[in-house]
């Protein structure tokens, strides 16, 4: 553990015979051996002298729990889905639940609410597309409808008001 | 709210043609609004057809494609089209004819809508 950094920088004093925190505790292991005394240390010893330096074991339970619980989370597995079907009565009471809710709060200022519209002849149709590309009327109903439209045009021009007998009448009141 | 929510949804509902229905539900299928018109498939809103989108959407998530974000199942007469929105899912069933597009484009117009009931559903 303490020799994370021992490889980072080559330092002279790592010639010395005194092991200090840059020493190498694998460099060259066979012609030290003799010249270089370095204290092994057991790791139970280690681990009590520095409790903190490595991780709990309730830490690595976790950690190990973490990385299953992670790992079953990635897994897809379909057969382990099932149908959760709901029971009648519980569909029924959170229809109740989400209705009360829903009725409790007023609509008032939300963006969504349209403003009514003035009322209008011209309205949006869903799919004008299909409209624009419908197949046009045959040459002999547009000149009907033209033939017909200049009659009534021509019979409404000629409509008059005729006059038969006056409009204010003296009434017999005795 | 509901009678607003509902008319909002009407609203959108006739701007699709042959969308027959628009159902926000929770995560089980229990709806919340519906708007549906009469050519709708009673089957297409059963709490057990619509809560298995939320057990598709969560595995599709893992496939290594990021969050899945919307659901498209065709069928022979009726496509279904579904959005997880947590923890709702807001589903339309319109039918094969039907432009997705328009109905993948309501998505949008209904975020507010959504953020509304989000906030008025879930205890604070």
């Amino acid at each position: 553990m303490g020799c994370c950094f021992s490889s980072c920088r080559e330092d002279d004093s790592s010639e010395n015979a005194d092991p200090n925190e840059r020493t190498h505790l694998l460099a060259d292991p066979v012609s030290n051996i003799n010249t270089l005394h370095i204290q092994r240390v057991h790791s139970d010893d280690f681990l009590s002298q520095y409790p903190n330096s490595l991780p709990e074991k309730t830490d690595q339970i976790s950690a190990l729990n973490r990385i299953l619980q992670e790992t079953a989370n990635n897994v897809i597995d379909v057969a382990a889905l099932g149908a959760h079907n709901l029971e009648q009565h519980e569909y029924v009471e959170r229809m109740k639940h989400y209705t009360q809710k829903l009725q409790t709060v007023a609509a008032v200022s939300h963006k969504w609410v349209q403003p009514r519209a003035n009322p209008c002849l011209l309205v949006d149709i869903p799919a004008p597309d299909s409209l624009l590309a419908a197949a046009p009327i045959s040459p002999s109903d547009y000149v009907l409808i033209k033939s017909t439209a200049k009659k009534a045009t021509l019979a409404l021009d000629d409509l008059k008001v005729e006059h038969k007998e006056d409009l204010v009448v003296p009434f017999n009141i005795p | 709210m509901v009678e607003e929510m509902k008319k909002f949804l009407t609203s959108l509902l006739h701007k699709v043609e042959g969308l027959y229905c628009i159902a926000i539900t929770d995560r089980d299928g229990v709806p919340m609004v519906k708007v549906t018109n009469d050519k709708m498939p009673e089957m297409a809103v059963r709490p057990s057809f619509l809560s298995t989108f939320a057990m598709a959407t969560d595995q599709g998530s893992k496939l290594g494609l990021g969050l899945n974000k919307s659901v498209i199942c065709m069928y022979s007469s009726y496509q279904v089209v579904q959005f997880p929105y947590l923890p709702f899912i807001v589903s339309f069933v319109a039918s094969t004819k039907c432009n997705t597009g328009h109905i993948l484009a309501l998505d949008r117009s209904l975020q507010e809508l959504l953020t509304d009931l989000k906030r008025t559903v879930i205890e604070p």
